[in-house]
């Protein structure tokens, strides 16, 4: 009779699985989140950009339509903040465009921040720097 | 026997633990080698390279748009000089750099015969039957944070205008003329979305006209076209003139002796 033994070696091994469960639980999620985040912020933008809209947008100040586009372009869940400088970093005047309350920015752990440019409208260069903030709501 | 039986049992628990020992072993390589990139926020990287080879393509576009529009051959080089500046302030401590190589000498693309002869990475002909300008460049990015170096593409901005045919119809009272007109950008691809007041001028015999447009796929041309329209010209025109500026502000103008009477 070997159950004392077989007692032993199932308690080894199931030692060496639960401490495999503790060893390889998720890092820092938090920067694997905001990661993501810049991922979908990037692609947004990029989106918006390749219909041809993200320049009119910028250049035509429609902040409306701007702030629309992204609304209905991120997860419900994904609430964001979207700043515009020039190549000097400083900021072109525009109304707040934001979707969340600020408190949301203010208290999450984990904010993402994407900088996209967009060089210029129709036939004038003059770049502008875009800074979409995300944060999961 | 007995006590050989009782060592025995020992193996079990050896066995134990080596199986322990090895699932450790190689569930720790499995889990590194998961989560080394996890770590290196390539994504970060990445984004960044996208942003700028998608800015480079728009300001091959807006380089384009004001050459056709002033005629300015050096826009695209002082644009790119701007550019490779400005870009190293957009994204400081990256160590962004951008180099750039505008398009230079004869290229075949498009089917465009005789090729395109680009100077400056620009490239035109106008008052033809078939018109049209076209930039091309090489951008070249390295990061150096990340040790990118050679990340090079080459980008292109096309627009080209044909007037397939222009037509002088008269009978019953009636006197027009009808452009048949198909629009084709970077890639071949044809421009749809095209309104009249795209179209910034319709000239015949050189006298600008009022027009009318309507666009579909013709099964004549078994392409879409752009069908122009101008009222009561009472006499055989002699030439045919349009101007074109499309939605990205990129302009051309085709031309034509070649009016057919029915």
């Amino acid at each position: 009779m070997r159950v004392v033994e077989s007692i032993m070696a199932a308690l080894i091994v199931i030692s060496a699985v639960t401490f495999l469960y503790f060893f390889a639980s998720a890092p820092s999620s938090q920067a694997h989140d905001t990661s993501e985040l810049e991922k979908i912020g990037h692609n947004i933008l990029h989106d918006i950009d390749e219909q041809g809209l993200l320049a009119r947008y910028v250049y035509r100040s429609e902040w409306g339509n701007m702030t629309s586009a992204l609304v209905v372009s991120l997860p419900v869940n994904v609430y964001f903040s979207l700043s515009i400088y020039d190549m000097n970093n400083n900021p072109v005047n525009h109304p707040l465009m934001q979707y969340g309350d600020q408190q949301v920015f203010s208290s999450s752990a984990a904010v993402a921040s994407v900088t996209y440019i967009v060089p210029g409208y129709q036939t004038s260069y003059d770049p502008r720097i875009l800074v979409l903030k995300l944060v999961n709501g | 026997m007995r006590l050989a039986k009782e060592r025995k049992g020992q193996f079990i628990i050896i066995a134990a633990m080596l199986l322990s020992i090895m699932i450790v072993s190689v569930s720790t390589v499995i889990y590194g080698t998961v989560t080394y990139y996890r770590q290196e926020r390539w994504e970060e990287y990445v984004t960044i390279v996208d942003s700028i080879k998608t800015a480079s393509c728009n300001l091959l576009q807006i380089g384009l748009a004001n050459y056709s529009q002033t005629l300015n051959s050096e826009v695209l080089k002082n644009y790119f000089n701007r550019w490779i500046r400005d870009v190293r302030n957009a994204y400081p401590g990256y160590g962004v750099d951008v180099d750039y190589a505008l398009a230079s000498g004869i290229r075949s693309a498009y089917g465009i015969v005789p090729p395109m002869n680009y100077s400056l990475g620009l490239a035109r002909k106008w008052n033809m039957q078939t018109s049209y300008v076209a930039s091309n460049a090489t951008v070249n990015i390295n990061i150096a944070s990340v040790g990118l170096t050679g990340y090079n593409f080459s980008s292109n901005v096309f627009l080209k205008m044909s007037i397939r045919d222009v037509v002088w119809y008269t009978g019953t009272g009636k006197w027009y003329v009808l452009f048949y007109v198909s629009v084709d950008k970077e890639g071949l691809e044809p421009v749809i979305g095209l309104q009249a007041s795209n179209f910034a001028s319709v000239k015949l015999s050189g006298v600008s006209q009022s027009f009318t447009m309507k666009r579909y796929y013709s099964p004549t041309y078994k392409y879409f076209i752009y069908e122009i329209k101008v009222s009561s010209i009472t006499s055989l025109p002699s030439s045919a003139n349009v101007t074109l500026v499309d939605s990205r502000g990129i302009k051309t103008v085709s031309y034509t002796t070649i009016v057919q009477q029915q």
